[in-house]
């Protein structure tokens, strides 16, 4: 028996090229994209391909072409070799080409006629009689007018309502905007991730703070990063490896499981802060009091805050209301034993010397004061939102970690920063209300009581990535089939039917996406988007670098960009200024919007238009460098921004940072609705990112190695309880809360379901699953009550609850590896079999 | 001498002829042949190269050996566990190439409760070799390449290589090359 060579093709010579950023995590490396005719191939010496290699490559050379990273794409119509490898000359963000194994394989992204991508969305659809067929793009485009101008003029422009992502392309979210918010002007729009626009660091921001303010030479230039509510392993890989692990920073890493990033910290020097779910304000303010009161702050930092009187003088309501001086602080903590060592050690379940030695670490205690910054994300705001931001902002300020090279309070990020809002929200037309203080539209509750008649859902699985998932699928499927369905391709007929559904007190979906999904099984239209890879976009990473994603391959069948779709329906709907000829225009035009905004890159485009270039062009040409916002032209040149508040000026009346009420007993009180039940055999059912897989997996089902090491979703439990249970790695198990909080006050049943994944990760009575695996999303039981959250109208994503009921074992795991996920290196260890403490 | 592998391919069919006279090629070399059996061209394929002693391999301290050619790490282990394409009687003898396929570090870490190589030193990619090389966490976009195994009484021959090694565009590349050079 022989068995052949294995070969990837090599771009050859000549080669098109283009430059991009990786779709995924917030990090966006670098990429560069070669397509060539196929069955030609470039030489393994320099001069013989189009990356100038020598081949083979030596380790962490960069330009090695992995399997994944080559795929067969058409451009012009011709099918050509594509591949898109980690741009192995990157001096920004990965430099030298690392990557993470999401972008790493993004050529298995890209649509394929012949592969496993070849499922997009081809045509516009329109379900007639139960079925979704293919319909013209100006039927699609005129019903989904016609049936706006009705929405608006029947039952108002409350009543029509968009859901969108916030971050695919500033060209996108930009037209999105003008159509929703500006031209209809509803304030039944939101974000992907939320219920209601709006804040979701609002404790962060009443500091003054902005949520990304920090730069990656900061990680790499910390002495000390606490790192809370997020695993930069998982899910901003190159960030930890290239700037956190590369800066060689101790960590204080603060997560309910012992993930990958713990083990690390803690063979590093660092400390692990396993607290239970739920307790962080409690556990950051036993830290800011230590800090406080053995005197370890940045005193000078801390006498610069604002004033009571200064604060009495904002403008923000809630700054007014929750902004704290360093003495209202200090009172506030010192009135609660809760924020003592122990009183927090018995709260949280870290240790009282742990809580100690974080304080002493952070801060430098009796010594030196060194550099620190505070990072975090989704563990921590999406679960007590306005507290936790509150209490983890206040640790920042008295670490004096802003502004200043190795010392940020700031967000990691969940999604790279795609979002400019083409007009203000319309806050005065909202009927939702805090105090007396109007508050952005809770859009879910609003059309589960029935008062959207038309929603417009682009590019989310929408159902399954809100919170109280069940109950909210159970009212689409109401509301979508209340009243007639249609009945025939004709489009009057089908314009009156869905009419008479409106009125008839149903509603209309329409679903703008690239691939279908569980949400567009409610959708009455289709419209089928271009995305990545198909069109010019422009789009900002989590330390506000900007780059133009290059369009380098044709859209496939007739989808469309969708700041195109939006300018469609709005000419149509007789508004004017979306005649836009390409989305560099909407680009330019966008530009002024985002004057002053952490990325503010009028500049850029003042500067390209003096020069009578294209700004897409000036941006393009800087490749996968781009440009680091907040811009500004100083004598002619563009001038960049490394990092927000170096001038130590802060985001308030004043100009001066603050504290913020850590408000714990709101936070107790709302653990005691949320908190599993014992005597109903519940178990947290925390949720969050795996590393080889992204959001929705509209791409990760569709690569070959995700799908392979996750052929369904996992549910980490803790080997001890998987004993109790009577559960093995492989069994599926039914999650289930028969009484989750739904979106307008009341409960109902939810659950889905997973393949056990026993591991030490989890601490006892506590599990871990993917948050938005496709059919068995985690928003099934959590609680989507924002009443709960008043102030910022967020759910608490992460606090899920349910018992686990054991189905039998899933065949369809056989493949799957169940190897421990969270050992750095260095060999086992006695941590890899202990936790600080069961929950 | 040094070769391309496109010179060397064409060298090779250039000498078309004197494989119909039955020359006998050294080890990594073949002949391709049409349907008639025809010699159409000279291509590479995988070396068999023995590479460990089954009886002297214990179970989770693997060996490790180069393969196709000299500086190309693979370890070789028997992993106690029952595992994906495993050999021998217990099913557990397994080969894979030790170069990390996300950037090329060598993999030198081997937790044997597990039978997982890893975590990389470079960016802490780990290796489930039960489950063929599977990525159990970490960076890398591919699994391990799989070394193929035959046991020949108690030598383990090296055959083959299933999937793409860190560093190569052809995974022979060099190969065939080092060979003529030493036939």
């Amino acid at each position: 028996m022989t068995t052949p060579t294995t070969t990837v093709p090599i771009p050859p010579v000549g080669a098109v090229e283009h430059t991009t950023c990786c779709e995924y995590c917030p990090v966006a490396c670098g990429y560069r994209v070669y397509t060539w005719p196929l069955g030609t191939s470039g030489g393994m010496t320099a001069a013989e391909n189009a990356l100038g290699r020598d081949l083979p490559l030596g380790p962490l050379a960069g330009g090695w072409i992995s399997e994944n990273m080559h795929t067969v794409v058409e451009v012009g119509g011709e099918r050509q070799n594509c591949v898109v490898l980690p741009d192995p000359d990157a001096d920004v963000v990965n430099v030298a080409g690392s990557h993470s194994v999401r972008g790493g394989a993004l050529a298995q992204k890209l649509f394929r006629v012949d592969g496993p991508t070849a499922d997009r969305l081809l045509t516009p659809q329109l379900r007639v009689n139960g079925n979704l067929v293919p319909i013209p793009w100006d039927t699609a485009l005129d019903l989904v007018a016609r049936l706006s101008l009705t929405t608006i003029e029947r039952y108002g422009e409350l009543a029509w309502g968009m859901k969108c992502y916030s971050y695919e392309f500033l060209e996108n979210t930009y037209a999105a905007t003008k159509l929703a918010l500006a031209s209809i002007g509803t304030p039944n729009y939101s974000p992907h991730h939320a219920p209601a626009e709006g804040d979701d660091v609002p404790g962060l921001s009443d500091a003054g703070i902005d949520a990304f303010s920090a730069a990656f030479v900061d990680d790499r230039a910390a002495e000390v990063l606490f790192i809370a509510g997020s695993d930069p392993y998982e899910t901003k890989s190159v960030r930890f490896t290239d700037w956190q692990v590369a800066g060689g920073a101790k960590i204080v890493y603060v997560d309910p499981r012992r993930t990958f990033t713990a083990d690390y910290a803690e063979r590093g020097g660092g400390l692990h802060l396993q607290l239970r779910p739920g307790t962080d304000t409690c556990l950051y303010n036993a830290l800011v009091l230590l800090i406080l009161e053995n005197g370890w702050e940045d005193r000078e930092f801390v006498e610069s805050l604002a004033t009571r009187a200064e604060l009495d003088a904002e403008s923000k309501w809630r700054r007014v209301e929750y902004g704290r001086t360093r003495d209202e602080l200090l009172g506030y903590l010192r009135s609660d034993a809760d924020f003592t060592p122990e009183g927090a050690e018995k709260v949280s379940g870290v240790p009282a010397s742990k809580i100690r030695q974080a304080a002493e670490l952070l801060s430098g205690g009796a010594g030196p004061q060194p550099l620190t910054s505070v990072l975090f994300e989704k563990g921590v705001y999406w679960t007590h939102n306005y507290e936790n931001t509150a209490a983890i902002a206040n640790l920042g300020i008295v670490l004096g970690a802003s502004g200043r090279e190795g010392r940020a309070t700031s967000r990691m990020g969940g999604h790279q920063r795609g979002g400019q809002k083409a007009a203000s929200y319309p806050l005065d037309k909202s009927p939702h209300s805090v105090d007396g203080h109007p508050v952005e539209m809770d859009t879910e509750r609003w059309l589960v009581e029935g008062n959207t008649r038309f929603r417009w859902v682009v590019g989310t699985n929408w159902i399954s990535a809100m919170a109280g998932t069940g109950n909210l699928r159970r009212r689409v499927h109401e509301l979508t089939h209340m009243g007639p369905q249609v009945t025939s391709t004709d489009p009057a007929t089908a314009l009156a039917q869905l009419t008479a559904r409106m009125d008839a007190g149903g509603m209309v979906l329409v679903h703008q996406e690239i691939y279908a999904n569980e949400s567009t099984a409610f959708a009455d239209i289709v419209l089928p988007a271009a995305t990545w890879g198909e069109e010019d976009f422009t789009r900002a990473n989590a330390e506000r670098r900007l780059r133009l994603y290059q369009g380098f391959m044709d859209a496939p069948g007739e989808s469309r960009p969708d700041w195109q779709i939006f300018a469609e329906v709005g000419q149509r709907m007789g508004f004017d200024g979306f005649d836009w000829a390409d989305s560099n225009a909407v680009f330019e035009e966008s530009a002024k919007r985002s004057s002053g905004s952490r990325k503010d890159y009028s500049a850029l485009v003042e500067l390209a238009q003096a020069q009578g270039r294209r700004a897409h062009d000036f941006l393009g040409d800087l490749g996968t460098t781009g440009l680091q916002a907040p811009l500004r032209i100083e004598g002619g040149e563009l001038i960049e921004t490394v990092r927000l508040h170096e001038d130590l000026r802060f985001k308030s009346g004043s100009g001066k940072a603050n504290f913020v009420m850590p408000d714990w007993s709101r936070v107790r009180d709302r653990n005691e609705v949320l908190s599993p039940r014992t005597d109903k055999g519940e178990v947290w059912v925390l949720n969050g990112r795996v590393n080889a897989l992204w959001n929705n997996l509209s791409d990760f089902s569709r690569r070959p190695l995700a799908a392979e090491r996750w052929p369904m979703n996992p549910l980490e439990v803790n080997p001890a309880d998987a004993l109790d249970w009577g559960l093995e790695a492989g069994d599926l198990v039914s999650v289930e809360c028969d009484d989750v909080l739904d979106q307008i006050g009341g409960t109902g049943p939810g659950g889905f379901t997973a393949v056990v994944y026993p591991t030490d990760i989890v601490p006892r009575g506590v599990t871990y699953t993917y948050f938005l695996f496709p059919g068995s999303a985690a928003n099934n039981v959590t609680p989507a009550d924002t009443s709960l959250q008043p102030l910022s109208l967020r759910y608490p994503f992460k606090l899920g609850r349910g018992r686990l009921r054991r189905l039998g074992v899933s065949g369809a795991v056989a493949g799957m590896s169940f190897a421990s996920r969270n050992r750095a290196p260095g060999g086992v260890t006695d941590h890899d079999h202990a936790t600080d403490h069961d929950q | 001498m040094s070769l391309t592998r496109r010179e060397f391919v064409f060298l090779g069919a250039a000498g078309g002829a004197a494989a119909a006279a039955g020359v006998i090629l050294p080890v990594g070399l073949s002949w391709d042949r049409d349907e008639d059996g025809e010699v159409t061209a000279l291509v590479l394929q995988y070396p068999e190269v023995v590479v460990g002693s089954y009886l002297e391999l214990e179970i989770g301290t693997p060996s490790t050996f180069e393969y196709p050619a000299p500086g190309q790490p693979n370890v070789l282990a028997r992993l106690g566990m029952p595992a994906e394409h495993g050999i021998g009687p217990e099913e557990d003898l397994v080969a894979f190439s030790s170069l990390c396929t996300h950037m090329g570090c060598p993999v030198t870490e081997f937790q044997s409760d597990e039978g997982v190589l890893g975590p990389c030193p470079c960016h802490f990619t780990s290796f489930d070799l039960a489950h063929d090389g599977q990525p159990a966490i970490g960076q890398a976009t591919q699994r391990l390449p799989r070394v193929l195994l035959r046991l020949d009484g108690d030598e383990i021959v090296a055959t083959g290589l299933r999937r793409h090694v860190y560093g190569y565009a052809d995974n022979l590349q060099g190969v065939g090359v080092e060979l003529l050079q030493s036939s």
